[in-house]
């Protein structure tokens, strides 16, 4: 579906994205003839289309500064519009901390097309050669004369161009960058802070309605019988719908969708005997379901005959729920047999065609529009709150918005998948690893959850690693660095056991079996800046090392606690990153900032708790994640080399964090610490 | 109900125990403050009433008619932004930003009943408040910067 009033229409110069340069691991479709990925007006304005979202990553700010740099613009005069499919190039959705790297790329290359296009349209006009020509500002002059000077806007009057990315685009170098690798103000800053920002929750339509869904009291329970008499007299009643195994009230005002859902009398068949959170992790071997061997290299079982010790330690991390602060929400209108959803999704084209299958409509009569999305960390990637709205919007025959509710969230959104590991290791008095074996259990019904990230970066001739998936009773789904955090935290915790087993100290005995350069640099960098030589001497304190990868980069993270009884503060976190060229510093920060915050609520306190089907702590006041007063002193060190792809900065900095607090705990209490969340064992 | 709500007086016919937050968003279009829980556990929603931090979706409207309310969307003085927000801004103290129209007001609030507030009481004042981001080492940071310069002008 188009949208009715496109920007596009007005355009002096598009520029096309060619199949092989949209940016994404698989293509759903080829990007046909809507495919601009940038736009300039006859103002000399540059705007870009994505299909990404932001939810907080800061995504359009990265992409202006590097349109603004690539086409010598203000940065005032280059828009970003994102993840709305009447508009933006097809796009497989906003993951795995690939923005950046993938699409990043693509839109310098496009910027730098348009340039040269300005380029070429200067050198005609003054009849010079195009190598006498720069650009600045929105302006193209002439180096040997730079009074000799032509606006964009100027250049662009009357055109109507259409530009494909050749393959020979260069785009600049490093040290040519005015906005690019420097701390920039995010664009959509203002916005934020002023409540100007609209998030899904925040869309309203002429002649909305609200829509609340019944909700069953426990997993996989079925209505027996449905009494809404109670609903039609809430005062604002409009209507109940009742479509397949979808029951929803729709009313005149939100509360009062919320009373009238509450007073529906149901008679709840309810599954009996489902597991309890109690039950974990003995269940996940139990149900586990085929292994996959990722990689098996040496002989295992020579280098554990050869060793001069073998360690086994088993390690559990729990199910936790991403919990972002805007719930699920969507607004859906009809107008006819067309269909627009505003819906806080990280994959907007993913949203339109289930919606397409599930309304049994073609996905040329929908348009999906991503707002403003309040937090994700790999949840909001389904459909149900667009189909709910869609679906009531239908019946009601007006718009309709559906607001999870916080305790609709935790139950119904998606949780990241409980996982148990099995590490056993062979190593010689040297430090020298020579055998590891590893095996991952991760709930969730997607083999590759369970893989990202379960390799061994260490130079270990020996190496058997598989992963099986396992059943869950909840609805599990993605998680910032899904799979890949849990693994590092099993397998991190287990170097430093094998560490101390050594008496070596546990930065050297890393650097000892790394062949990697980039991820010594940065675990040498990280441990400097943290002064790991003079406190490790210091008892009052514990403190702890881990590294990891994930997303192209490499990071490394030393923490310092305090243990007192039960009670794990962590006082100081100095995290290093290497993730190549460093688009906007403070971004990188911001996120590996947040990404420490995030892994320490799993460290310390979160897990869902159930049993019978029912979450039992789907509140706040239950479901402890991190408080302002929780916060460490964080310092981040940047250890990439710019002249290296830029590569991912959302999720990294999650992946070694919990591990690190989880050894400097142990380095208090002389006991490694192998479950998540930590439980100091004091002797 | 008359509602006194960023200096300007509206007439409202709601239910006296629907919730502030309820009547700010729906009924006067304030979508700025935001439903975080519903439950008063995460401060996304809080709001100014006399001055004080509330969290408006466990506030009945009718405590809080007579009363001066004042959300995100009246803090800045036409073009010119209050000093927290400015704060927020220059220390990027945000990601998703959904709740930083709830830290902006708590932070508000302190100022207002302590201008010179130490890193302990910036803690107390702001723990009512979730950041799942977790911005929180920069809203340290734009909370003191605020200070500080409430401090300043206090000290006038």
């Amino acid at each position: 579906m188009t949208a009715a009033s496109d920007i596009r229409q007005g355009a002096a110069l598009v520029v096309i994205a060619p199949p092989q340069w949209a940016g994404e691991l698989e293509l759903r479709e080829p990007p046909g003839p809507d495919a601009t990925i940038l736009m300039m007006d006859h103002q000399g304005g540059a705007t870009a289309f994505s299909g990404k979202v932001e939810y907080g990553q800061g995504i359009r700010s990265g992409f202006s500064l590097a349109i603004a740099d690539e086409l010598d613009l203000p940065l005032g005069s280059v828009s970003v519009i994102l993840g709305d499919t009447a508009m933006v190039p097809f796009d497989r959705g906003t993951v795995g901390s690939l923005s950046t790297m993938t699409l990043g790329m693509q839109i310098r290359r496009a910027a730098a097309t348009a340039r040269g296009a300005l380029v070429t349209l200067a050198a005609e006009r003054w009849l010079v050669a195009e190598s006498g020509l720069a650009t600045s500002e929105g302006h193209v002059f002439q180096t040997s004369d730079t009074n000799q000077r032509v606006s964009y806007a100027d250049l662009l009057e009357g055109k109507n161009l259409q530009l494909s990315i050749p393959d020979d685009t260069t785009t600049k170098q490093a040290v040519d960058f005015v906005y690019m690798g420097k701390d920039a103000t995010r664009t959509d800053a203002l916005a934020r802070v002023t409540g100007q920002a609209k998030y899904s929750h925040d869309i309203v339509v002429d002649g909305m309605l609200h829509g609340k869904i019944l909700r069953p009291p426990s997993y996989g329970a079925r209505p027996q019988q449905i009494d809404t008499a109670g609903s039609e007299r809430i005062p604002g009643f409009v209507m109940v719908v009742q479509e397949g195994d979808l029951v929803g009230v729709v009313c005149e005002r939100e509360d009062a969708a919320e009373q009238a859902v509450d007073a529906i009398r149901v008679r709840w068949q309810e599954v009996q005997e489902l597991p309890s959170d109690s039950d974990f992790p003995g269940l996940l071997k139990e149900k586990a379901k085929e292994m996959i061997v990722l990689r098996e290299s040496g002989s295992p079982a020579d280098g554990f005959a050869q060793a001069d010790h073998v360690l086994e330690g088993n390690y559990f991390v729990p199910h936790v729920a991403n919990a972002p602060m805007e719930t699920s929400a969507a607004v859906a209108t009809w107008d006819g047999g067309n269909l627009i959803v505003w819906s806080g999704d990280r994959s907007p084209f993913g949203v339109r065609d289930e919606l397409a299958s599930a309304l049994n409509i073609s996905q040329d009569n929908i348009r999906v529009i991503a707002p403003e999305v309040g937090g994700s960390f790999g949840t909001k990637g389904t459909v149900e709150v667009a189909h709910e709205a869609a679906v009531l919007a239908k019946a009601a025959g007006r718009p309709v918005r559906v607001v999870h509710s916080r305790a609709e969230e935790f139950m119904w959104g998606t949780v990241r998948p409980a996982a148990f590991y099995e590490i056993r290791s062979g190593f010689n008095n040297d430090g020298k690893i020579v055998a590891w074996e590893y095996t991952g259990y991760h709930t969730g019904d997607r083999p590759q959850r369970g893989q990202r990230g379960a390799d061994t970066p260490y130079n270990t001739p020996n190496v058997r690693i598989a992963v099986a998936d396992s059943a869950s009773p909840l609805r599990t789904g993605s998680y910032r660095s899904l799979g890949c955090a849990s693994n590092h935290f099993a397998r991190e915790i287990h170097m430093d056991e094998i560490a101390a087993a050594l008496k070596m100290d546990p930065v050297e005995f890393r650097l000892l079996n790394l062949s990697h350069p980039r991820l010594s640099r940065v675990l040498h960098q990280t441990a400097e800046r943290f002064g790991w030589e003079t406190k490790r001497d210091d008892s009052s304190i514990g403190i702890g090392v881990a590294i990891g990868y994930d997303a192209g980069s490499f990071v490394a993270e030393c923490a310092e606690v305090t243990v007192q009884r039960r009670n794990v503060r962590v006082q100081r976190v100095v995290a290093g990153i290497d993730c190549g060229m460093v688009v906007n510093p403070e971004g990188v920060r911001n996120q590996m900032e947040g990404s420490i915050i995030m892994g320490m609520g799993t460290a310390l306190r979160e897990t869902v708790e159930f049993g019978s089907g029912r979450l039992l702590n789907s509140v706040f006041s239950k479901y402890r994640v991190p408080r302002i007063n929780d916060a460490p002193q964080i310092e981040i060190v940047m250890s990439g080399d710019p002249t290296t792809q830029s590569t991912g900065a959302g999720e990294p900095g999650i992946v070694p964090i919990a591990a690190a607090i989880g050894n400097a705990v142990s380095d208090v209490t002389k006991s490694p610490v192998r479950n998540l969340p930590i439980v100091p064992n004091l002797p | 109900m008359q509602l006194l709500v960023n200096g300007k007086t509206y007439e409202v016919d709601v239910d006296e125990e629907t919730m502030l937050l309820s009547v700010l968003r729906h009924d006067l279009g304030l979508t700025g403050t935001k439903y975080g829980c519903g439950d008063g556990d995460c401060g996304a929603c809080t709001v100014l009433v006399d001055g004080e931090a509330k969290n408006s979706c466990i506030t009945p409207v009718d405590s809080a008619a007579g009363s001066e309310i004042t959300t995100i969307e009246g803090l800045a003085n036409g073009d010119n932004l209050h000093p927290v927000q400015e704060a927020f801004i220059k220390h990027t103290a945000f990601q998703c930003a959904f709740c930083t129209p709830g830290f902006i007001m708590s932070t508000v609030a302190l100022l207002l009943r302590n201008p010179e507030p130490d890193d302990r009481q910036i803690r107390a004042a702001l723990t009512g408040n979730i950041c799942r981001c977790g911005t929180y080492v920069r809203i340290m940071q734009a909370a003191k910067s605020a200070a500080e310069q409430s401090g300043q002008q206090g000290g006038k």
